[in-house]
This record gives structure tokens, sequence and C-alpha cells, in this order.
């Protein structure tokens, strides 16, 4: 077990130096130097040499990456912007915690309402519950989430007012607004984990109420509750398991309902960074993406062999 | 007569029985069936779009502008006058030009690679390549949609002989993500049917390493990449979507779905409700479509591996 985990670590962090190397030969191998961006069209050349002689940007990528990723371990520092010259670790301080609450807010939703539909929908197999739940299931995974906000920003916040259209209320400025502020963006954004958990829970429930030791336990006389809570125990480390991924990729998704509902979260940044052409904020955003998206899986991984006793024993 | 030369004939069986494997499944299952004429349509649409679409969907007509829907414009018409009908047929082929076409990379791509990683099975090779696949997946997609258009620009880029418009770059950029998933699968199927019966019986009868890869194996590999394609069809439109709803997709005036929604954002509080309610719901109802007909084929298909579906 230690074992797996250390090699499942080290694969990580692998992953993670790889997917750097691959944005620093991204941002640095684009034609037109960060300098220009920085300095501007008026820049002379010479300025543009000293700019980046400065920066360090005249070293080799290679050079370049290490002592980024060498600030990065050391002193946990981003670095800073050569075009806003903002420090990074300020702009992350700033909007990560936004971000994180929003899918915080949406995961917690979404698996708080897909459990119940999902046990419903197994136990009440072939009836219009389960009928209901299996359509709602397909329409869940197809709505795009931005489209779901939109129409909730033209319905619910602007014809009936019931929620802000949009803007961020930070909960300094009082509980309700600031639940009220993020409510439909975590709604549109957890529909589809909705979709995809209660299915996952619908079908391993399906499963494990027809296996043999569930039959077993029923006729031993066992009360029906107690029966479904030992098959839920079992059905639901697949689930386990997809939910800690879907909170990963619920981070990407994040992005279009930030920028939908304009939050100033993450993808706030990043997007601003795009127009901007200010590739290192770019990096720094999309790295720490990647970051929470590789532990989520690492989570889910372990989490998984943890639950799953064959698979523990088991090589990765 | 040898059994070598008998394979083309046995290979058409094999396709047929996948075929009326299909036929009969879709037959017995109405949603399937939904699936499949939805994906027809809105396939229809994307080709036939100049026959079918009443209005030029890029000039503009401004004294027809934001009309509401009528008998002359159906859909009604966005701030530049433009008929959404015709824009959201328009829109089919921009979305299924980059949702098709990434798929076609990411499974030449992915089959490959996962041949490739089968074939070398057990030794360092595989472990390389599916190392390197592994560290792929770990991208997430969207983030990275964005963020290397961002970096490469929205201008067409070009690289020698080639001219590269943004499309181009979104499309290989999705295929390109999607190879990941594609080649575990390859891999995962290819690798058991390479310790099989049958392949070891060829490789007595002399047949080549390449005769036997996409000749025996790769038919094998087929109803499972089938089914996976299907379903990321349905992702590339909503990521297609979603990245030119942020700006950094396909370019105006080009239609597609997503930047009409990006357009359709600006009169959220004028209460021209036609504006975003029909190119989401031609977005929804094509992904709806895709994940029907991926759905139904996958029972019909691979019925064993029918546990969870890809997430994104």
């Amino acid at each position: 077990m230690l074992r797996m985990l250390l090699n499942r670590l080290a694969f990580s962090i692998l992953a993670l130096l790889f997917v750097g190397l691959l944005l620093f030969v991204l941002t640095r191998g684009v034609p037109g130097s960060p300098a220009r961006v920085a300095l501007g069209l008026e820049a002379t050349d010479t300025q543009i040499a000293q700019f980046e002689k400065d920066h360090g940007l005249d070293r080799p990528v290679v050079e370049q990456y290490i002592r980024w990723l060498g600030q990065l371990v050391l002193h946990g520092d981003f670095g800073r912007s050569f075009v806003t010259g903002r420090s990074m670790n300020a702009l992350l301080t700033e909007t990560l915690p936004i971000t994180l609450e929003l899918v915080l807010f949406a995961f917690a939703f979404a698996v708080a309402v897909a459990l119940p539909i999902g046990v419903l929908s197994a136990v009440y197999e072939g009836t219009w519950i389960d009928h209901a739940a299996r359509i709602f299931a397909v329409i869940g995974v197809s709505v795009p989430g931005f489209w779901l906000g939109l129409m909730l920003i033209r319905f619910p916040a602007v014809e009936f007012g019931w929620f802000p259209p949009g803007g961020f209320v930070p909960l300094s400025d009082g509980l309700v607004a600031h639940l009220q502020s993020i409510a439909l963006p975590a709604f549109a954004l957890g529909v589809y984990y909705i979709a995809i958990l209660s299915r996952m829970t619908r079908s391993g429930l399906v499963e494990t109420l027809g296996s043999e030791y569930v039959r077993t336990a029923r006729a031993l006389g066992l009360p029906r509750g107690r029966v479904l809570w030992y098959a839920l125990k079992n059905a639901l480390v697949p689930v386990v398991s997809v939910g800690a991924m879907s909170f990963g990729y619920m981070f990407g998704w994040a992005l279009i309902v930030e920028y939908l509902f304009n939050i100033p979260g993450m993808s706030n940044a990043l997007l601003t960074a795009v127009g901007q052409r200010d590739y290192f904020t770019m990096q720094a955003v999309v790295y720490v993406f990647t970051i929470v998206f590789i532990v989520s899986n690492l989570a889910a991984d372990l989490l998984n062999r943890q639950l799953n006793p064959k698979l523990a024993s088991a090589q990765p | 007569m040898s059994v070598a030369e008998k394979r083309p004939l046995a290979e058409a069986s094999h396709v047929m029985a996948a075929l009326q494997r299909i036929w009969q499944g879709a037959r017995l299952n109405w949603a399937t069936t939904t699936g499949a004429v939805i994906v027809l349509v809105a396939i229809g649409a994307a080709i036939f779009a100049p026959l079918i679409a009443p209005y030029d969907p890029i000039e503009i007509a401004i004294e027809n502008k934001l009309l509401p829907p009528s008998a002359e414009f159906w859909l009604g018409t966005d701030h530049g006058g433009r008929d959404i009908l015709s824009r959201v047929i328009w829109g089919a082929r921009a979305s299924l030009t980059v949702s098709l076409l990434a798929v076609v990379i990411g499974v030449t791509g992915g089959v490959l690679i996962g041949l490739f990683a089968a074939y070398h099975s057990g030794s360092w090779v595989e472990q390389i390549v599916m190392r390197a696949i592994d560290a792929i997946a770990s991208i997430p997609l969207l983030i990275w949609a964005i963020a290397i258009i961002g970096i490469v620009g929205v201008d067409s880029v070009g690289i020698g002989p080639f001219t590269f418009t943004n499309v181009h770059k979104l499309l290989i950029l999705i295929g390109l993500l999607y190879m990941p998933t594609l080649a575990r699968i390859t891999h995962a199927v290819a690798q058991v049917e390479m310790t099989s019966d049958y392949v070891k019986a060829r490789r007595v009868q002399g047949a080549g390493n390449l005769a036997i890869m996409f000749g025996d194996v790769l038919p094998n590999c087929l109803s499972p990449l089938i089914v996976q394609a299907t379903l990321l069809v349905a992702i590339g439109i909503v990521v297609e979507a979603s990245v030119s709803f942020v700006g950094l997709g396909v370019q105006p005036p080009t239609p597609s779905w997503g930047s009409m929604l990006a357009d359709a954002r600006n009169y959220v509080f004028s209460g021209e409700w036609w504006l975003p309610v029909f190119p989401g719901a031609a977005i929804s109802l094509t992904v709806i479509g895709f994940n029907l007909l991926g759905d139904g084929l996958r029972d019909v298909l691979d019925p064993r591996r029918s546990t969870g579906r890809l997430l994104t």
C-alpha cells in the first residue's frame, strides 16, 4: 500500500513537472517577446533587450523554467507578472478562494441531490420515478451549464428578481446576499454532475441489490432499510471515486460559469490575462488549475483503492 | 485456398454482424432511434446549410434588427438583423466540423498509440508510452484549450504551406486532448487480444506484425471505440460552444452557437428571449442526440463495459 502510494505520488509530481515545462515552452515559444507586450509598441530594441536581460528572459527556456520552479517550490512564490507588475501570489489569494467556494458549493449541491435521486431510481427501478430520473440524467449531461446559466439569469434573476443577475457579493456584505449571489452559478455548474452521479448511484445500486448477498440478507429477514444501507455502502464505491474526479473537472467548467456570471474568480484572472497577452499570469493560473486537477485525480485513485480491496493489492 | 485469403471475407462478415446488431438494437430502443434521428438532422443541416437556410447568415440587414419570431423570420433576428434560424443552421456546420474532426484526430492518434503500446506489451516502451499518456490525461481539457488559444492568439497561423484558422487550431487541440482516453481503451482491449489464440494462430501462419495489429486486433477494438467516439462528439460540441462563448473559438462573423450565445448575453436585460433560447436549444438537442446514440450503441456493442460515462 505504501509503495503504491509513493508510486502514484511520484507519478503525479512527474506529471506536474512535465506539464509545467510544456506551459513554459508554449508561453516562451510564441513569436513576440513578453517585453514587447510589457513595454508597448514604441519600445526600442535596446529597451527590449534590457528588459529581457533584467527579467532573465534571454536565458534558455529550461533554465528559466528551473528558476521559476525553484522559486515556487522553495518559497511558494509564483513570481510577478511582467505586464501588470502584480504579484501572482496576491492575485491567487484573491481569486482562488472565490472559485474554490463556487466549486465546493456546486459539488455539495450535486452530491446532495444526486444520491437521493440515484437511490430512489434504483429502489423503484422500472417505475415512473426511475424513468423520470433517467430522462433528467440525459438532459442534465447534455444541456451546457453556461446556457442553463444564461437562462437562469434571463428568467429567475432578471424577469422575477429572485437572484442578482451576476456579480459576486463577498461574505462580509451579509450571508443572505452572499448565498444569493452564488446560488445560480453553483446550480448551473452542478446540474451536469447531478446527472452523472445519480446515474452511477443508480446503476451501482441496481447491480448490488441484485447480488447474492443481498438476496441472502433479505431471505434471512433483515429489514428492508438495513439491507439497502448495506447495499448502498458497496454500491457507492465507484461513485465516490468518480465524485472525487468530478471535483477536478468542475474547475474547468467553473471557468465558463464565472465568466457568464461576472464572478471575480480564477477564470476572470485567466481571461483578463488572455486579453492582455499576459503569459506570465496565464501560466500561473493554468498551473494552479492543473495542480488542483491532478491532486483531485490522485485523491480519487487513492480513495478508490482504499474502498476497493481488490484494487488495493494490485500494482498501479 | 489458404486461410489468409479468406480473411477479407471473414472481416466483412464481422463488420456486417456489428451493423446487424446495431440495427436490431436500434429497432428495439426508441431512445437510440431518437438520438440517431437528431444526429442525422444535425449533420444534414451542417452539410446542406447553403440550400436550406432561408437567409444569408452573415449579411447585416440593420432594418430587421432584433425582430421577434414571426412568419417571415421563424426564430427572430439578432442585433444585426440576421435571421436566427439561418444562423442556427449554419452554426451546425461550425459545431460539427470541430467536434467530428476532433474525434477523427483523437481516434487516429489514440488507436496508433494504443496499438503501439499493446504491441510492445510488457516492455519498457509500453511503460513509457502509457505513462506519457497518463501525463497528458492529467491536463484539464477546457482550461488548456482556452489557455493555448489565448497564448497562440485567435488569428490564423501559417506553418509552412498550411494556414491554420482558429477553428483548425481548436479542433486539433481538442483532438490531441482526446487521444489519451482513446489510446487507453485501444491499449486495454488490444492487450487482451494480443494473447488470444487466434493471434497466435495468425503468427504461426506467418502473418506480419502490421497485418496482425491492423487486420486482426484493431477490428476487435472497434466496438468500445465507436461508443466512446460518439460520446466524445457530444463533449466536443459543448467544448467548442464554451470556447466560442468566451470569444476564443469560432470568430465572427462566422455563425456558431457559442458565439451567438455570447451576443445574446448582451441582451439579457432587455427582453429579447429568442436570442439565447434557440442557439442553446440547438446545442442541447444535438448533444442529447449524440449522447442517446452513444448510450444506445454501448448497450448494443459493448454491454459489459456499461459502467459510468466519460467525465469532462
